[in-house]
């Protein structure tokens, strides 16, 4: 069942097309992969997904509802969660606090409880009264995927989530995927890390200068004429 | 509204400490004299009106330059409901300026507070300006004249009515940005706006919730101040001096903490009154102000309150001169607003 929809999405900044129709669909329990050099329009993608940016045109749809245009708490509330590429925390916060801002709405004593689970989940249970600006880079990631599942999204945008990680807390990471995917969650995933995609991407988007030019498994982008050249360049003549 | 965590003070000791202070606050008019009952009487009123600034500048991270505006609303509500023919009580005139305060801030903050950094603080300092021009040309206000409030020359009265009323602010600001979702959500705002929105929470409204209550407190204690002071004129009750004292006295007590605005408003209101007692005017305590602003950045970022906790370190005062440094536009490397 397709979970995310995205037909023709194009965004411009000035003269400069960053998204120029993007189309691809993400189906239930999927995880997939977004690859594509610096500049490729891949986080320009996410903001217009989760309502950061407003799509210049195009449709987003969320379990078939048009979401597109929706401003982000809206689409977070409907079931889209998202990491930044840069660690987007609440510095001045502790841990716990910053799953607790979270809770937006519903119950208070099950959200502390959920609270508990997903630290526990995230391996930072013993972090939880520190302050999020004293973390290490991998614990910061590690921290906001964890205030991402407080909400429990059923779709959930990576961008670049290992990024800088240590081995050991890079493993954390992608336990919890694997554990969150077979619990019904839907993943799209930014990375530059090719082992990481090629081990839990079943379908792999490449993007260059704002358009997917190739898409399908690792394997078959991998022996991609287009791939190549979009990370590489054209060979001289 | 959910609570979380345990209850602050954190032990018995903390909690009877609290208490013994309470209590000798509350007797001053019959421990002192009427000259030092009228000194923490000024002490109340500000300790108040910093924490109304602190809620959007030292929790909500948005430097308001307005809050002025909403004193000066609630003051002119007062003395123009108390005027001869209108005759209103006036406890009756404080929740009346109170809700004008809450609704100006409204009506303001929905298109104002799309703004950051320093476009936020020149912002609300324009409208605060707008207000101040409004009230001197006005024929309803007295204009430049001013208005004449009624007489009560009781100052144990008015010590009251300025000293329980900033209690129950600092209790409603305890509750609601330490000990609240509401809290947290503020909080998300200031660290990290595009994050809050991306978690669920929808920042426009609780921009507007925290602005709208930030004008409420000033709004009550300007109603008071007017009948204090029984006359009131644009200059008394709208200058833009008003709110920088403000700023001041929540940045050196500590910007986004409980306390903070309560120790720098009775710390810089005492230094005011002694250098007025000493020199007759406060040219220097505008001069120390700045050397005392000066030192806190450079070594209690975390203001006075710092001295006496074990609490974070968030130098908030030092990202709020960052935010407002031209070109930055209050955002960081991180994406975020600090």
């Amino acid at each position: 069942m397709t979970v995310l929809e995205v037909s023709d999405l194009r965004r411009s900044f000035g003269g400069i097309h960053a998204v120029q129709g993007v189309s691809f669909s993400l189906d239930e329990q999927e995880i997939l992969g977004i690859i594509g050099p610096n500049g490729s329009g891949k986080s320009t993608l996410f903001n217009l997904l989760t309502g950061l940016v407003r799509p210049g045109s195009g449709e987003v749809r969320l379990h078939g509802r048009d979401i597109t245009g929706w401003k982000p708490h809206r689409i977070a509330r409907a079931g889209m969660g998202r990491t930044f590429q840069i660690p987007a925390l609440f510095v001045n916060m502790t841990v716990q606090e910053n799953l607790f801002a979270a809770v937006v709405e519903g119950d208070w004593k099950s959200a502390r409880q959920r609270t508990g689970q997903v630290l526990d989940l995230m391996t930072l249970g013993d972090l939880r009264n520190e302050l999020a600006s004293t973390l290490s880079g991998g614990q910061q990631r590690l921290l906001e995927f964890a205030r991402v599942l407080m909400r429990d999204p059923q779709v959930i945008l990576l961008d670049e989530v290992t990024a800088g990680v240590h081995p050991t807390l890079r493993q954390v990471i992608l336990d919890a995927i694997t554990r969150l995917r077979s619990e019904g969650r839907s993943f799209l995933v930014i990375e530059h890390d090719m082992e990481l995609v090629r081990a839990v991407c079943e379908r792999v988007i490449v993007m260059d200068a704002g358009q997917v030019v190739a898409q399908g498994s690792f394997d078959e982008i991998a022996a991609d004429k287009s791939v190549v050249e979009a990370y590489l360049g054209v060979p001289a003549k | 509204m959910s609570r979380v965590g345990g209850l602050v003070p954190g032990n018995r000791w903390q909690w009877a400490s609290l208490l013994v202070f309470v209590l000798v606050v509350l007797a001053v008019p019959f421990w002192t004299d009427d000259y030092w009952t009228r000194i923490f009487t000024g002490v109340a009123m500000w300790s108040a009106l910093a924490m109304s600034w602190n809620v959007m500048g030292g929790y909500a991270g948005y430097i308001s330059f307005g809050q002025a505006a909403f004193f000066g609303i609630g003051a002119y509500t007062t003395a123009l409901l108390m005027q001869k023919g209108q005759d209103w009580n006036f406890f009756a005139t404080l929740p009346v300026g109170a809700v004008l305060a809450g609704i100006l801030a409204v009506i303001v903050g929905w298109p104002v507070l799309k703004l950051r950094g320093a476009y936020f603080a020149i912002a609300t300092w324009a409208m605060a300006e707008a207000f101040l021009q409004i009230a001197t040309a006005a024929g309803f206000t007295g204009g430049s004249s001013g208005l004449t409030l009624p007489i009560n020359a009781s100052t144990s009265f008015f010590y009251y009515a300025m000293l329980i009323p900033a209690i129950v602010t600092f209790a409603v600001c305890w509750l609601l940005l330490e000990r609240s979702r509401f809290g947290y959500r503020v909080k998300a705002v200031r660290d990290h706006e595009p994050a809050a929105e991306s978690i669920g929470i929808d920042t426009t409204r609780v921009k507007i919730q925290a602005f709208a209550f930030s004008a409420v407190i000033p709004g009550v204690f300007g109603g008071i101040y007017a009948y204090w002071i029984t006359f009131i004129n644009p200059t008394s009750v709208l200058a833009d001096d008003i709110t920088d004292q403000m700023v001041v006295m929540a940045l050196v007590g500590g910007l986004g903490r409980i306390w903070g605005p309560v120790l720098g408003a009775t710390l810089l209101y005492l230094v005011n009154r002694q250098f007025i007692a000493s020199f007759g005017d406060t040219t220097a305590y505008i001069a120390a102000v700045g050397a005392i602003v000066a030192l806190i950045v450079l070594f209690l970022p975390d203001g006075l309150v710092s001295l006496f906790s074990r609490g974070r370190r968030m130098a908030l005062s030092r990202q709020l001169l960052v935010r407002l440094l031209p070109g930055r536009n209050g955002t960081t490397g991180r994406g975020g607003r600090l």
